[in-house]
Parts: structure tokens; sequence; C-alpha cells
């Protein structure tokens, strides 16, 4: 089409939407909020994410080895240990280590310890820490299968209530989003078949003179492109603006919680909430374009 | 120009409307269609412009065979078409040269051609000084004529009239009538259905008189009537 012909069809959407100006603002703002819903979700989920990550990875998987291991044999699993896949670190802990680290954790009550004059009842072990929270079960198991690890240790209760919580987030924050998705979807649905309506003469003319259905057609895609596209720029700009606001505020209040950076993931979820709302607005066209086909 | 073999249509509704209609209507030739209501006349008007295809025959339009044309070639049909109905059909938030022009502008044409032929089709119909009014500002007479002046603007080779003096007076329909035979003498096709039977028989043109959707009388030079020689 010529490019007049495209400025014809945007002045014929742009007065669909003129007269009903109440149904376009609804449009609008229902698909707006019900982005916006879904990009907070989103949001809100890879921050537990990466939260639950850094708690986790300080979560270290503690392998004991039996009474009197040679300590070549330690070393030797250790670098085994070292080269397994989504292992973040590896250490040996002696158990001389141990206990002090043990004496240090019990500050000045740690003459309780001194009892033990020079004896000393822990064991050497492998402190192991991984990349994903996801991987600390299995590492643990694989850790219990070594040669000389009597048994293995990590605070299991902790990794499986965050996923618990990642999970609900996730589940609750998607189900909301794609109920309003759906509302908005019959909003915009709707204004365009009012549309329609209204234009039901003109598009009888149109095609009495021979205008091709392309050009017939085009008018109600932008509709529908505008409507959606407004309501996701909206969305987009909103979630994508008060996100940095609040990692900016949170780097110098809150610098030890590990929020996600605007670049790349909430930037990519603010795009992907403009092309939900512009696919939005393509899929009310698609669902009213049998009404125009009935004129 | 127009070429309808052995066609018949049957609307889903069960209703026979055309049977075994026998026509053939050549370039230049101005043709009235009469007989009853319900006797099929715009029904076989609907079918030279693809508005419903044939249940069976062949109906072929300036080359189409428009029974079996692809829905794309559609528009392409109807731009070699014009068309005005009893009803006017303009819209009625636009003005005159505004209805006109806007079925120009939807098949793409250069606005400069669109203004040129605008006035060109204003002056056809004498208009030419009502070229800003809005249609609820036009009597019924000079409505038609605005349908008319839209129906020809595309330069079309047929012009398809489905009783296009319903709506008017005796006097603003004889003005319609010589519109048309005016726009016949240019060269147009021109098809018209109607009832009016003073007109036809003024024209002395072509009649085809149907009846439950059969052509009963197909007359040169003839009236609304059948003339009984004496
Ligand atoms: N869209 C339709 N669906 C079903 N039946 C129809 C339809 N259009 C017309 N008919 C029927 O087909 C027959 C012929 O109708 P048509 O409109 O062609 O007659 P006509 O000669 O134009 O009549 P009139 O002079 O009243 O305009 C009638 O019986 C009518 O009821
Ligand atoms: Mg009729």
């Amino acid at each position: 089409m010529r490019l007049r012909t495209w400025a014809f069809c945007l002045s014929e959407a742009s007065q669909n939407l003129l007269r009903n100006p109440v149904l376009a603002i609804a449009s609008i703002t229902t698909t707006a909020v019900s982005l916006l819903v879904l990009g907070v979700f989103l949001l809100l989920s890879v921050n537990v994410n990466s939260i639950a990550t850094s708690i986790e990875s300080q979560v270290a998987v503690r392998a004991f080895f039996a009474h009197q291991t040679a300590e070549s044999q330690e070393l030797a699993e250790l670098q085994t240990v070292r080269g397994w896949q989504g292992v973040r670190s590896a250490s040996l802990v002696t158990k001389d280590q141990a206990l002090s680290q043990l004496k240090k954790e019990f500050g000045k009550q740690g003459q309780v310890l001194e009892t033990l004059g020079t004896a000393n009842p822990l064991e050497d072990s492998l402190s192991v820490t991984a990349q994903k929270p996801a991987d600390v079960k299995p590492l643990a198991v694989r850790l219990s299968h070594l040669a000389g690890i009597v048994h293995t240790t990590y605070q299991s209760s902790v990794v499986s209530r965050l996923f618990a919580l990642i999970n609900g987030v996730r589940v609750v924050g998607l189900a909301i989003g794609v109920l309003l998705l759906i509302g908005s979807l019959l909003v915009i649905t709707n204004a365009i078949r009012l549309g329609i309506a209204a234009r039901r003469r003109e598009i009888g003319i149109m095609r009495l003179v021979g205008a091709t259905e392309a050009l017939v057609h085009w008018p109600f895609i932008l509709e529908g492109l505008i409507l959606g596209g407004i309501g996701a720029v909206v969305a987009s700009g909103l979630s994508f603006w008060s996100y940095v606001a609040v990692y900016h505020d949170a780097v110098h209040s809150l610098p030890f919680l590990p929020l996600v950076s605007p670049s790349p993931i909430p930037r990519d979820i603010a795009l992907l909430l403009l092309l939900l709302g512009i696919l939005l607005g393509a899929i009310g066209f698609r669902i009213s374009v049998r009404r125009l086909a009935r004129i | 120009m127009i070429s309808l073999r052995n066609v018949s249509k049957a609307y889903p509704t069960g209703v026979s409307a055309l049977r075994n209609i026998e026509l053939e209507i050549g370039k230049g030739e101005f043709t009235f269609l009469v007989g009853p209501s319900g006797a099929g006349k715009t029904t076989l008007l609907r079918l030279l412009f693809r508005e419903e295809v044939p249940t069976s025959g062949s109906v072929i339009v300036n080359g189409h065979d428009v029974g079996r044309m692809r829905r794309q070639q559609i528009p392409y049909l109807r731009r070699q078409i014009g068309v005005v109905f009893q009803d006017f059909r303009l819209l009625p938030q636009r003005n005159v040269a505004e209805n006109i022009a806007f079925a120009l502008r939807v098949i793409e044409v250069h606005p400069r051609e669109i203004r040129r032929r605008v006035g060109q089709v204003l002056e056809l119909v004498g208009l030419t000084d009502r070229a800003t009014a809005l249609p609820a500002q036009l009597s019924g007479g000079e409505q038609q004529r605005v349908a008319l002046a839209r129906a020809m603007v595309g330069r079309p080779v047929i012009l398809l009239a489905d009783e296009p003096t319903g709506n008017l007076d005796p006097q603003n329909a004889q003005d319609m009538m010589k519109i048309l035979l005016e726009i016949n003498r240019l060269g147009t096709t021109v098809v018209m259905a109607t009832h009016a039977a003073h007109l036809v028989d003024r024209a002395r043109q072509r009649v085809v008189a149907m009846e439950d959707g059969a052509i009963q009388r197909d007359a040169l030079a003839a009236a609304y009537h059948e003339e009984v020689s004496r």
C-alpha cells in the first residue's frame, strides 16, 4: 500500500478510537494493568531467585572423612570435587581448623573446650559450595558416595523453603497475569467489534467500489495495535523505570541484598511486556475479523 | 460484455430466485430489468458484481467468469462496475465531494487525479455547487445523484442500477433517468432494475421482463408492458 493509504488507514483507526473514547481508555488501562501485574511478578520472581541463589551458595555441604584418612587421599578427592560441574568452591577443613573455628564461634564460652586438652574429637572434612541452589542436593548425594566420606550435611530446610517460595511467586504471578491478560483481550476485542459495527456502511461501500481486503482490514489491525501498544508502552515503561529507581535505592540502603541489575533481565522483561501488548492487539483483531467477513 | 448461460440461483433458505437464465448484453447497451416484486431482478444484478455466486451456470462480466473467480480478484472486477441502489448509501459524516472521492481513495488513485475526476462527475450529475454540502442537507434526488457520481467516478464500463428512482418523486426520477441515458450515450453499458413503467415507456430501450426467476420477455425499443400489435 502507498504511504497516503497508510495515512488513510491510520486516520480511520484513530476515528474509531475517538468515536468511543471510554472503551479505548478501558482497553488501554486493562492492558496496562494486566501487563504491569505480569511484569511486577516476573521482576519479583527473578529477584527472589537471585536472592535465593546468593543465600544458597553460601550454604556449604560438609562431607566428613572417616577417622585417620590419609591427607594425600583427602587432597586428591578435593581436586576431584573441584573438577565437578556445578561446584563453585571446595576446600579442605582439617580437624584442627575446625576446632579453632569452633573455639572462635564459642567466644568467651570457649573455655569449655579447654577441657578437651590436646584431644580433638572432630574429623577432617570437605566444605563445598554449589553454583546454583538446585545443585546442592545432588552435590550432597554425590559427595556421600566418595571413598573415605562417612557422612554429609547441609541445611536442607532453608533450600526447600526457598524453592517453595520461588515457585509460589511464579505460579501465583503467572496465573493472575494470564487471567488479567485474557480480560484485557476481551476488552480490546470488544472495542474493535464496536468499531466494525460503527463502520458497517463504510466497509460495504469500500468493498462495493473495489477496495482490497487488506485496505478494509488495516484500520482495525491498527486500532488493535494502538490499543494494545499504548497499554504496553505504559506498563513496560512504568515497570522498568520504577525498577531502576528501586534498584538504585536498594544499592545504597540495602547493599547486601543481591538484586538483579536493571540490564539485561529487567530490560528484557520490559521488552517482553511491550511485545505482549502488541500481540494482544493483534490477537484482538484476529478474533474480531470474522465480524468483518460477515458484513 | 455481460453473458449469462443457463444460470440458476437458489438461496441457502431454499428459495429458487433464478431459473435457467440465458441473457446476453452487449457493450454500450441500455437494458431495463422489469417484473413483479420477487421476480429475481436484484438477485440477477447481485450476480453481476459478485455479491452472490450462481448455484449453476456461468456468469461472464467483461471477460471475468464471475462464479469461478478467485476471492482476491473480486475488487478488480468491481472497479470496472459502478452500482447504485434504491437507498443511496452515502456516508453521512462526509460531504458530497468527500463521498465521491472516497471511492477513488480506497483504490489508491493519486489525489490530483481524484480532484480532477470528482470535478468531472459533479458536473455530469449537476451538483458542482453542492460539493461541500453534507448528505443530510440534500434532497433525495440530489443524494441519489451523489451516489451515481460515486458509482461513475471510477469510470466503470458497466453501471448497475437497482431501482435508482424508487425513493424519488416523479420530477427527480425523470432527471435521474435523463442522466442515466446520458451516461449510456457516453459509452457505459447500463442495466437498470425498475418498477417505474412510465420511465421505461418513455425511454424506448431494451426491456428484459422477469417473473418467478425466469425471463419471460426480452425486446428491443420496448415498453414496460407487453405491446400487442393491432
Ligand atoms: N439474501 C436472500 N436470502 C434468501 N432469499 C432471498 C434473498 N434475497 C432475495 N431472496 C428471495 O429471492 C427471490 C428474488 O428476490 P429479488 O430480491 O431478486 O427480487 P426482485 O425482483 O429484486 O424484487 P423487488 O422488485 O421486490 O426488489 C425472492 O423470493 C426473495 O425472497
Ligand atoms: Mg429488488
